[in-house]
């Protein structure tokens, strides 16, 4: 019966999603419980004769369609895929994951390029937030990503993205120092 | 197979630079740097006589490979205790391996976009009819918050109008309204004539009465008014 709940509540709830949490207080049952549960619905799901699935996508819960059968609501659907993002907020976007919490100075510093319009856009699409402040001279606002961020790129939690490999030469302080008078 | 590339196609001048490191097939932790340098002036002056404008950017960078190639035409010091000698050129390459990382990593994110936008979910059911009456506001919400959440929705608002929108006009040809009057008619065999406009945008009206025209001349359809101002009414032949 519970298990029957649930896949209503997961309707309810759309892309809202819901949380360990939540299913727990609804349901009135613990952790153990609602792990088992989810796992029993998402195995009934994965009949082929089933039309949804269960996705765990920015850390929440979420009812969605199956990735096997785009083909039939690309036919719906006319106009597929307009509105992608752009490379430039795809790197102020990488940036900013790995490296979160993070002024935008200094995401302008990796990018070499200004990025001002980019993490305004961002912001007000829901994909990053700010995080208080920096201690820095000015204490510049930190931004984050958001959950939404996660869910745009069908990824469950942050350490689901691919890992980054940066070869760094030997950083050399005194250098840097040097350096640094070209910086604003 | 030379593919000019404008410098609006770049996101930046490290990415300028990194594609003509590519192009000129050096590595990147040994970039001939008055060789590169060249290039990257020249590219920058070619696109000026394009008329194209080049971002300050650009020319920070320039003046930083200028720099750069001078510090190593000079004769390096030795430097008092320190073992090592600095290449000038470290600086440059660990900006340029950083920024080729998170480059790197904006293929598998755009994959992951392309992916996730092939599978749907839907907007949460409005259950409104079962919440409590009104509760009390949380007090410790101020005006000045109330102001900020309206304008940060209004932003969100104007910013979820997509910038760039692919507007497909479809096509509502003639040929495909008779055949829509047909069907109609073929049920009714008498409509109203506005019953014939379901949709008003302007195309489709003209392709209506376009339509309608076309069928009146060809005796397919009959429109009768009993008085002025009275309905107009088709009828199928």
């Amino acid at each position: 019966m519970k298990k029957a709940v649930l896949e209503g509540l997961l309707f309810v709830v759309g892309e809202d999603g819901l949380s360990f949490e939540q299913i727990e207080d609804v349901l009135d049952i613990d952790l153990e419980e609602a792990k088992q549960l989810i796992l029993e619905l998402k195995e009934d799901y994965q009949k082929e004769d089933r039309g949804l699935r269960v996705d765990f996508l920015g850390n929440r819960f979420k009812l969605t369609t199956k990735y096997e059968h785009r083909e039939y609501y690309q036919k719906l659907i006319e106009n597929p895929l307009t509105n992608t993002l752009s490379q430039a907020a795809l790197e102020v976007l990488a940036i900013i994951a790995y490296n979160e919490p993070i002024t935008r100075v200094e995401i302008d510093k990796i990018r070499g390029v200004g990025s001002v319009q980019i993490v305004r856009k961002l912001v007000a699409k829901g994909f990053i937030k700010e995080a208080g402040r920096s201690e820095m001279a000015g204490r510049p606002i930190l931004y984050k990503t958001t959950s939404e961020f996660l869910d745009y790129f069908g990824l469950a939690k942050i350490d689901d993205l691919p890992k980054m490999e940066v070869i760094q030469e030997e950083e050399d302080l005194e250098k840097d120092l040097y350096n640094s008078k070209y910086e604003e | 197979m030379n593919v000019e590339f404008v410098i609006n196609d770049f996101e930046g001048p490290l990415d300028l630079l990194l594609h003509l490191i590519k192009e000129s097939k050096m590595d990147i932790m040994n970039i001939e740097i008055e060789s590169i340098t060249n290039q990257y002036v020249e590219y920058l002056n070619k696109q000026e006589s394009m008329n194209l404008e080049v971002a300050s950017e650009y020319l920070v960078l320039a003046s930083e490979l200028l720099e750069i190639k001078s510090r190593m035409l000079l004769p390096r010091e030795k430097m008092e205790e320190e073992e090592e000698e600095v290449d000038p050129r470290d600086e440059l390459v660990n900006r340029l391996l950083e920024y080729q990382a998170y480059k790197e990593i904006t293929k598998v994110l755009k994959e992951n976009e392309e992916k996730r936008s092939e599978i749907f979910t839907k907007t949460p059911e409005n259950v409104d009819q079962y919440m409590d009456e009104v509760h009390g506001i949380v007090s410790d919400v101020t005006l000045d918050d109330l102001v900020d959440a309206f304008k940060k929705y209004l932003e969100r608002q104007k910013e979820n109008k997509p910038l760039k929108t692919k507007v497909t006009v479809k096509e509502i040809s003639i040929v495909s309204r008779r055949h829509d009057i047909k069907k109609i008619l073929s049920k009714k065999k008498k409509v109203s004539f506005f019953e014939l406009f379901p949709i008003v945008t302007k195309e489709y009206v003209v392709a209506t009465f376009l339509a309608v025209l076309e069928m009146a001349k060809n005796r397919e359809i009959k429109i009768v008014q009993e008085d002025t101002f009275s309905e107009i009414i088709v009828e199928a032949v």
